[in-house]
């Protein structure tokens, strides 16, 4: 008897790509998919599976070994979060036109809100773009089916199937039997068929017309035998109202039509939202006098529909165009459409409350103790006026300590430090350029811009803050580390200096990121060389995440409350969450409730208020 | 015996790093040892560093996982500012499990007033303290602590003999004496 346990959305697709016989899957971390590969490796460890689980450097890399392995018959996979696709978007758009030998599963998440995204794109944009099926789950349990569906359509017509699941589905919560045996993987033959591995003009003017053809069969799949995934709730009697719903929206709709106990509602579910079964949507379209279309984050469904007269979506401003579906917002729009309001609790008095008690929500923030903080704090003191450009990643959050000026997408901090030193430069200025970025965040898409750094004579610093992890995302392994997915697997680290000295750099040094008295050296050094020689220069600030718990130093502090003047500039410019500010004091002090007794704001205080605590001595 | 086990609705919430995600594990667990269904929402990613988070939980006939405002029969709170900002899930009528750490912010006339006229059972402990004084100031135990609160409570999910198998199928090995004792410390715990 299979076992029901609570699994997270994430973990329901990996026992799942596992059960498929899934011979190959790589990613690269990103919420809200992070959580995926490593559940495959451990699905696959659980069940003596053989499925290669790695990592890539970054899910460009990711994909195109998912897609080298399908070319051998291997069935395979790909995980990535929606801005991730972006990266691996040259692979995709071209995949899509093959006939793979082995299934291959792309498996991109979406962050509707956002939750822990720089966007809110949505990855079905990208499948109608590239002309691949995407299926779309309400649940988790919707999800692991689907993805053994993906595998067999994928199969069948030798096309990259995309399943795409939103935050609520990948860290959803649900009692789900868990898998016991998996399906054997593809035999592995590489056959040298060069017509069909190799894509070229001539083979193009062949393979996109046969891919638009295979598009309009699988069309036809999706409106008749895919009833599972594609039907309809119909109202009793004559509808009041239709709604045709994609994606988590519908868990949430079905809530929401028990609560309201109505039936005079029709739903018409999608889960295959590209190609859109537009016999099933046109014929449920003709039977209603009003429709409203109801998907998250774009408006996929909605911009396929042949005739939108009868149909209110994000085109007439009835849906929002941004943010997330919420129960809340999901209530509004229907009853309206309806010609009714949602019954609300008055929260008046909790309003007025939270406001007066100053009860705002917290921001995320560096851990206490985090090495980063120190890093900024070294940065800004040597080098005050330098444009501080930053990336994807746990240092982003250094923005509550005004340590970065700009961020925008992975390996963007070096690129864009380019730009900010061209610019300067055209116009005859001079000012010190800064970029941080982090160890894994270097591997996945920092290098090619420090080539283009050296190659092109830029005199900007790079600094890269190692903390020996993938931190924002949960704690994956990166190409500066051994540890790999699967049980006993075990890759070679590479050397962040060494891979810098190989791209031509000509100063690189790492020093301990706590010690920001070697820091700020380090730091004027660094760009007095890369002024000196119109180079770039990198700098490695090295220290272990606070999430890896490796031991150090225990070195408790105090704030001397006769010394702090209550000027904040702690607060300000280290702004640790063990350093509390007393408003009616106008003091600092130790708040034991998050401090880890690193012993890294000492250095902090101008007025050396804060020390160590006196132990026999220090 | 079904008919007596109510469609439940949790809403946990907290500040990111204070375990809040065990509580809704030893809620799983529990729900599934009964054969109930289970759904919710939990928070990973950037807003764990640190920042708000909340965990939705729902058991019984439900599909989504989220929980619509007004309707969570209860309410846990890890940080008592997070609890009174998402007070507005709470039903009328339903409990309000607090971990106080500033006694004074209920004394807020509009949120007493909000409190009774919703006639909300507000359920105070000071987990702070109680750490303090007897693990040491170790806080990461207060998902532990506020899961016996909650079974002093009687909360439906969280029945006493229940949460300690959980306890003893979810928790390392090595630090069940201590999850224990702090069990029984949080039975003790909520002030009235």
């Amino acid at each position: 008897m299979p076992v029901k346990a609570m699994l997270l959305g994430n973990e329901a697709v990996a026992e799942a790509v596992v059960a498929s016989g899934c011979q190959v899957a790589a990613a690269y971390p990103g919420t809200p998919s992070s959580e995926i590969l490593p559940a495959i490796a451990a699905t696959a460890d659980r069940l003596n599976a053989p499925t290669v689980v790695e990592w890539g450097a970054n899910e460009k890399v990711a994909l195109e070994m998912a897609i080298g392995a399908a070319f051998t018959g291997a069935r395979s996979c790909a995980v990535m979060k929606q801005v991730g696709l972006n990266v691996a978007a040259d692979a995709f758009m071209t995949v899509a036109l093959y006939r793979l030998k082995g299934g291959l599963l792309l498996i991109s998440s979406d962050d509707p809100g956002p939750h822990s995204s720089q966007n809110e794109q949505d990855s079905r944009m990208f499948a109608l773009f590239a002309k691949a099926p995407v299926l779309d789950p309400s649940d988790a349990v919707e999800a692991a089916s689907m993805v053994k569906d993906a595998y067999v359509l994928s199969e069948k017509y030798g096309v990259i199937t995309m399943l795409r699941t939103t935050t609520r589905v990948a860290h959803c919560r649900q009692d789900i039997e868990q898998v016991e045996t998996f399906e054997k993987g593809n035999d592995v033959m590489f056959e040298k068929t060069p017509e069909r591995w190799v894509s070229l003009p001539a083979t193009v003017r062949v393979s996109h017309p046969n891919h638009n053809e295979r598009i309009e069969k699988i069309r036809s799949e999706f409106e008749t035998e895919w009833g599972k995934y594609n039907y309809e709730i119909p109202a009793k009697g004559k509808p009041k109202l239709g709604i045709i719903v994609g994606g988590v929206a519908f868990s949430t709709l079905k809530d929401l039509m028990k609560r309201w106990g109505r039936d005079d509602i029709s739903i018409l579910r999608i889960g295959t939202p590209y190609p859109l079964p537009h016999k099933i949507v046109n014929e449920f379209l003709s039977r209603q006098d009003k429709v409203l279309v109801l998907e998250e984050p774009y408006p996929v469904i909605e911009m396929q529909l042949m005739n939108r007269s009868k149909s209110s979506g994000r085109w007439n401003g009835v849906v929002p165009s941004a943010g997330e579906l919420l129960p809340e917002v999901i209530e509004n729009i229907v009853l309206s459409e309806l010609g009714t309001e949602a019954k609300r609790p008055d929260t008046a008095d909790l309003k007025l409350a939270i406001e007066e008690l100053g009860l705002s929500a917290r921001k995320p923030q560096l851990c206490a103790g985090c090495p980063h903080r120190n890093s900024f704090f070294s940065i800004r003191k040597a080098l005050p006026n330098a444009i501080g450009p930053s990336d994807i990643g746990c240092y982003s959050l250094a923005i509550n300590q005004k340590g970065i000026d700009s961020s925008l997408c992975m390996g963007a901090s070096v690129t864009m430090a380019s730009g900010y030193y061209l610019a300067h430069k055209e116009t005859g200025q001079e000012r010190p350029v800064i970029a941080t970025l982090g160890d894994s965040t270097f591997f996945h898409m920092g290098v090619p811009g420090l080539i283009s750094a050296v190659y092109n004579r830029h005199a900007i610093v790079l600094c890269v803050l190692d903390n020996s992890i993938t931190a924002m995302t949960g704690g994956q392994s990166n190409p500066g580390l051994t540890g790999k997915p699967r049980k006993d697997d075990v890759g070679t680290a590479l050397s962040i200096e060494g891979v810098a000295r190989g791209c031509g750099v000509t100063f690189v040094e790492t020093v301990e990121a706590y010690d920001t008295t070697s820091g700020v050296d380090a730091i004027k050094r660094a760009w007095e060389h890369a002024k000196a020689n119109q180079t770039p220069a990198v700098l490695i600030f090295k220290h272990p995440c606070m999430l890896l718990r490796v031991s150090q130093e225990i070195i408790p502090v105090t704030v001397e409350q006769d010394k702090c003047v209550g000027c904040r500039y702690c607060i300000e410019n280290f702004g640790c969450p063990g350093l509390s500010f007393d408003e009616s004091a106008k003091k600092v002090s130790i708040n034991t409730r998050y401090c880890v007794s690193c012993g890294a704001c000492v250095v902090v205080c101008p007025h050396k208020a804060i020390v160590k605590a006196s132990k026999g001595g220090n | 015996m079904a008919n007596e086990i109510n469609d439940m609705q949790y809403i946990i919430v907290g500040v990111g790093g204070q375990g809040i995600l065990f509580t809704s594990r030893v809620l799983g667990k529990i729900a599934i040892d009964k054969g109930l269904p289970i759904v919710g929402s939990e928070v990973h990613g950037m807003a764990q560093r640190g920042g708000s988070v909340i965990s939705h939980f729902k058991v019984g006939e439900f599909f989504g996982p989220l929980i619509s405002e007004g309707n969570a029969d209860v309410v846990m709170a890890f940080d008592q500012k997070e609890g009174i900002r998402n007070l507005s899930f709470l039903k009328e009528g339903g409990t309000f499990l607090v971990n106080t750490d500033c006694a004074a912010a209920f004394e807020n006339a509009h949120l007493k007033k909000y409190l009774s006229e919703r006639k909300i059972k507000t359920c105070k402990f000071e987990g702070f303290r109680i750490l303090d004084e007897h693990m040491a100031g170790k806080y990461l135990f207060l998902n532990v602590l506020i899961l016996g609160a909650a079974a002093s409570l009687k909360i439906q999910g969280f029945e006493e003999e229940r949460v300690i198998a959980a306890l003893k199928e979810l928790a390392p090995p090595k630090h069940l004496d201590a999850n224990l004792k702090v069990f029984g410390l949080g039975l003790k715990a909520a002030l009235t």
